[in-house]
């Protein structure tokens, strides 16, 4: 009954999902949606597909999580289980480190999901998706090898928070409407502004380049993933041509300048 | 009997005056304003070793990034690769700025003062300046993977600047969540970290990039930042609220044969670059707006000089204040870009 009340389209479902997924969905429709999830088919391949976008994002790296995320999504629903009803086994509650194919894990999740899934906590649910969401992008190059040679490192452990207060903190209208802080309903990004740049990207780039070390960390850093994360079609680092014989000019001696390819 | 009473009653008492000790030396710690997080936040951003990934939402992309960021006395080191997607670097090592674009098989270098402003001459969070255009709020705690966070937010008053939601890490000031946003509140852009090491050294090799870029086109300039400059040969006529002038210099960027002006104003969060050149008679005027990110830029020609105007501030505001430059009779006569002869 309260899941008709609550039907949705297939959009707003979506957006209610990428929110669940970010952490920005308020309590109330996090435990909707939860129960949703052990109901509606489509809603969970949906949900299946957004944890696998970040193990696409790694795939050309080498780096198989996607397993590991489906097992731990898994694994935490089943727990989440446990905590409703107290009536799933602990066998197959308890983590295990065995890396089941992914394949095999989509095939048997539909029917794990039926036995085991209930409308329990969906803020716990959420939480650990979204925390889980950024827990898998932990990276295995060379960057920790580096530092592990380095024994005094200190390290910040993120983990995937299954605490029913996560939610309750998070932004969220209700919450907002106290602190009056502006916050949204929903996480969104607004399209990039489509408005195409006149300022020669090359100088573009030297100037956010040279702005950027005049900024406080934060707005330096925002500078900076402008350059450095910005679409290759908005692309601000072509030189042009023009400047290639000043900026040539300017280090003649440097071995590789200006090498033209 | 007596003594048993009174030894429990004693004990008590202690456990009272412990709990109170403990509860108040917490509040020290930890009752802080949030303007207090922020400042241990720019702290620990700028004087701590780091090593993170985290992940970059903005426009409906995600994109996966790596930042190092290494302090040796005053020598700043920092790393900022895509992980995914361009697959772009940004290193900052000594006094070289390099940006790796392997989606354009280019390689920008970039001299820098040697004692230059990342550390001595960062904009500090001047209360009086930014309670005047920013509400800044907050401060509860609140989890966040795993961690305990303080939540702070800086609300812009009015329309000339972004606002920022931080999501600080109550141990270590380091922001595990931070978010952009406009006026009235919608996220613009939203970086969360999924890793964060603190360590004690971060090796050189750390700071190589991952790609092979012998076969990159590369272009190099040296920065020459003038000794002495005249003082406001540029200046802008108005400022939105709250802008101050914060520094000016002379730079010598890639591809410009003839030094550039650098202003650089801020509002004791957000900052501004104005940059003016002398435009080359045979080229097009920029004119008009653009950007890189979340930066907005405004480019005009005011008095047959280049004005373009660079930061993270809505796209009105880069407007208002690169039409709002002028240049003194001074520098339209004598010296150009309003900058003296560098003293050798």
């Amino acid at each position: 009954m309260t899941d008709e009340r609550h039907k949705e389209s297939p959009k707003e479902s979506d957006s209610q999902l990428s929110a669940m997924f970010d952490g920005e969905l308020p309590q109330g429709e996090c435990e909707l949606l939860a129960r949703r999830l052990t109901r509606d088919e489509a809603l969970r391949a949906q949900w299946s597909r957004y944890s696998m976008i970040g193990a696409a994002l790694r795939a050309e790296r080498g780096v198989a999580l996607h397993d590991r995320v489906a097992w731990r999504v898994q694994s935490l629903v089943a727990q989440e289980a446990t905590y409703g009803d107290g009536t799933v086994d602990s066998g197959n509650t308890a983590r295990t480190s065995v890396i089941v194919p992914a394949d095999e894990l989509r095939a048997a999740s539909a029917a794990r999901w039926m036995r085991f899934a209930r409308p329990v906590a969906g803020a716990s649910i959420a939480a650990g998706v979204a925390a889980l969401s950024i827990f898998w992008l932990r990276t295995q190059d060379d960057t920790h090898t580096l530092l592990a040679l380095n024994p005094a490192a200190e390290t910040i452990v993120l983990e995937p928070d299954t605490s029913s207060t996560t939610l309750a903190s998070n932004p969220a209208p209700a919450a907002e409407s106290r602190v009056s802080s502006g916050e949204p309903d929903r996480y969104t990004t607004p399209a990039p502004n489509s408005t195409p740049g006149i300022v020669p990207s090359a100088r573009l780039a030297n100037y956010v380049v040279a702005h950027s070390e005049y900024s406080g960390p934060l707005s330096r850093r925002m500078a900076l993933l402008g350059l450095v994360a910005s679409d290759p079609a908005e692309v601000p680092a072509t030189l042009d041509e023009e400047t290639a014989p000043a900026a040539q000019a300017a280090r003649p001696d440097e071995e590789g300048a200006n090498d033209a390819p | 009997m007596r003594r048993d009473s009174r030894y429990r009653v004693n004990q008590q008492n202690a456990a009272r005056i412990a709990a109170f000790l403990l509860l108040f030396g917490a509040g020290v710690a930890f009752g802080a304003e949030p303007k207090d997080w922020l400042e241990r936040m720019n702290k620990a951003l700028t004087t701590r070793n780091y090593v993170g990934v985290f992940t970059h939402v903005h426009g409906g992309r995600v994109e996966t990034l790596r930042i190092i960021h290494r302090v040796r006395g005053r020598d700043v080191s920092e790393r900022l690769l895509s992980l995914d997607g361009s697959g772009r670097e940004f290193i900052r090592e000594g006094t070289e700025v390099t940006c790796y674009f392997p989606d354009r098989k280019q390689v920008l270098v970039e001299r820098r003062a040697a004692d230059g402003p990342l550390l001595g001459a960062l904009p500090a969070i001047d209360e009086a300046v930014s309670s005047e255009v920013y509400e800044i709020r907050g401060g509860e705690r609140e989890r966040l993977l795993g961690r305990t966070t303080r939540v702070v937010q800086l609300h812009p008053r009015d329309q000339y600047r972004y606002g920022y939601r931080l999501w600080i890490d109550e141990q270590t000031s380091m922001p595990l969540k931070t978010q952009l946003c406009n006026q009235s509140g919608e996220v613009m852009e939203q970086i969360v970290f999924s890793t964060i090491d603190l360590p004690e050294r971060i090796p050189d090799a750390m700071f190589k990039p991952q790609m092979d870029a012998s076969n990159y086109r590369w272009f190099r300039a040296d920065r020459q930042v003038a000794n002495n400059v005249s003082p406001a040969l540029w200046e802008a006529m108005r400022l939105p609220p709250g802008f101050r002038m914060a520094t000016r210099s002379a730079q010598q960027l890639p591809g410009s044969s003839e030094p550039v002006a650098h202003l650089v104003y801020t509002d004791g969060i957000a900052s501004v670059s104005v940059f003016v050149e002398a435009r080359k008679p045979d080229t097009q005027p920029a004119v008009g707006p653009a950007r890189v990110g979340s930066s907005s830029a405004f480019s005009t020609v005011v008095d047959g000089h280049q004005v373009t105007v660079v930061g993270e501030v809505p796209a009105t505001t880069a407007e208002f204040i690169a039409k709002q430059m002028k240049a003194s009779k001074a520098a339209t006569a004598t010296q150009g870009l309003g900058l003296a002869p560098q003293r050798k």
